[in-house]
């Protein structure tokens, strides 16, 4: 069934690049036993593309078009679709430039990721499966403060600082990060200050993460991120009725919108 | 020995600060806990300026703004209110009791209320005792 979708994937991508309408598909190829992104583009042999392992490519399509492609399809996920929509909002790409060809999870896949949502809106490729709860997220619910304190106290003492978590990020796009900056993040000291470090980097993921996994599986100290960032998104649908990546709605943290409703007394 | 709370408060310079200084010229008696940084708007504190107090040590954090609707720059503390509310919520994630923050409005003639204010959440920190969250692992 992986096959021939895989097949029919090819085949699909053989079309659009015969057709002239794109410059390019942005996919992953397989190339001296390695899978990575690649953007095919007309006479390319498509028997090289593959769809596993998962790899976000919405960033990888900002370079892609960076190298003078003016529009490009792309072949992703129900993460790479969420990170492109957060990516067109933040002007980091023009959303006329993208042809996203959606293709849904499969249940294994959803699995490794702990994807609430593993599948676009479009699905043109694979059967939609059902999202995962991870187990730990009750257990860090159910921990009094200072269990949760200790908790992550431990987990982040592992951080080597290595800066994989923001690198990975599809959405992670400032050009000068505030935890580069000294005045936030002290120079040559690991494991970073906590809980300065990593509650920077949360917070400014709480409007964007689109749950991708990305950041978790670049950590070479199997810090659970996610975990926290998962808690974040769910409180911007609780306080905000927002899910970044769901759809154009502006990131409102940064905005003040004209009907926005608040009352006194936060 | 007591222990005696270290409180940061960011105050606007439109309206809490202001009424941080009438409530000094009408010599209100108030706790001297509190050290006031003055910011432009509410909306200038960063998560980060909070974070990094706690991070550094500080037992608690009042943000005070000038009410929704008053403030100099129309919509500053609606950003502040919003982010707060994400602040809040990703210390109780993370283990921090979010008692030890504070966001709350003054007007400019409001000193009384002001110090009101600073006495309560003097009194929450008090109970809450010392910043156990202070940063690294040194
Ligand atoms: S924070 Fe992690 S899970 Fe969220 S969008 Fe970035 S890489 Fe993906
Ligand atoms: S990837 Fe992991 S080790 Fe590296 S900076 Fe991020 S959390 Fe720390
Ligand atoms: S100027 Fe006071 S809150 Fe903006």
């Amino acid at each position: 069934m992986l096959v021939l979708m895989l097949e029919d994937i090819r085949k699909l991508v053989k079309r659009t690049l015969d057709g002239g309408k794109v410059d390019g598909v942005l996919a992953l190829w397989r190339e001296n036993g390695r899978v990575g992104p690649h953007l095919f583009v007309k006479g390319d042999d498509v028997s090289t593309l593959e769809i596993d392992p998962k790899y976000n490519l919405a960033a990888v399509a900002i370079l892609a078009l960076a190298s003078g492609a003016k529009k490009i399809a792309l072949i992703g996920r129900g993460c790479d679709e969420r990170a492109l929509v957060e990516l067109f909002k933040r002007y980091q790409i023009d959303e006329d430039a993208i042809e996203f060809i959606g293709m849904a999870c499969s249940a294994e896949q959803a699995q490794a990721c702990e994807c609430d949502i593993p599948y676009p809106t479009k699905i043109q490729f694979g059967e939609k499966v059902d999202g995962v709860v991870p187990n730990e997220l009750k257990n860090v619910d159910d921990m009094s403060l200072d269990e949760r304190f200790a908790y992550w106290r431990d987990v982040f003492a592992k951080c080597i600082k290595c800066y994989g978590c923001k690198n990975a990020c599809p959405v992670c796009v400032c050009q000068d990060c505030v935890l580069e900056d000294p005045m936030w993040v002290k120079k040559g000291e690991i494991p970073p200050e906590f809980p300065m470090f990593h509650l920077i980097r949360a917070y400014h993921m709480a409007d964007r993460c689109v749950q991708c996994h990305e950041c978790e599986e670049a950590c070479p100290m199997d810090i659970p991120l996610t975990l926290l960032y998962r808690q974040l998104r769910q409180d911007m649908k609780d306080l905000f009725d927002y899910l970044p990546g769901a759809s154009d709605a502006k990131p409102p943290l940064t905005t003040v919108l004209e009907d926005e409703k608040l009352e006194e007394g936060a | 020995m007591t222990f005696e709370p270290n409180i940061l408060a960011f105050c606007c310079n439109w309206c809490s600060y202001a009424a941080a200084d009438l409530a000094g010229i009408g010599r209100m008696d108030q706790p001297t806990n509190i050290k006031i940084v003055r910011v432009m708007c509410s909306g200038r504190v960063k998560p980060e300026f909070v974070i990094k107090a706690l991070s550094d040590g500080v037992d608690g954090v009042l943000i005070l703004g000038c009410h929704i609707g008053d403030c100099h720059y129309v919509t500053g503390n609606h950003r502040t209110m919003k982010r707060f509310q994400v602040l809040e919520r990703l210390l109780e994630h993370i283990g921090i009791d979010p008692r030890r923050i504070r966001l709350d409005w003054a007007s400019a003639a409001e000193a009384e209320p002001f110090s009101n204010m600073i006495r309560e959440f003097t009194e929450q920190i008090r109970e809450l005792g010392p910043n156990p969250y202070a940063g690294s692992y040194a």
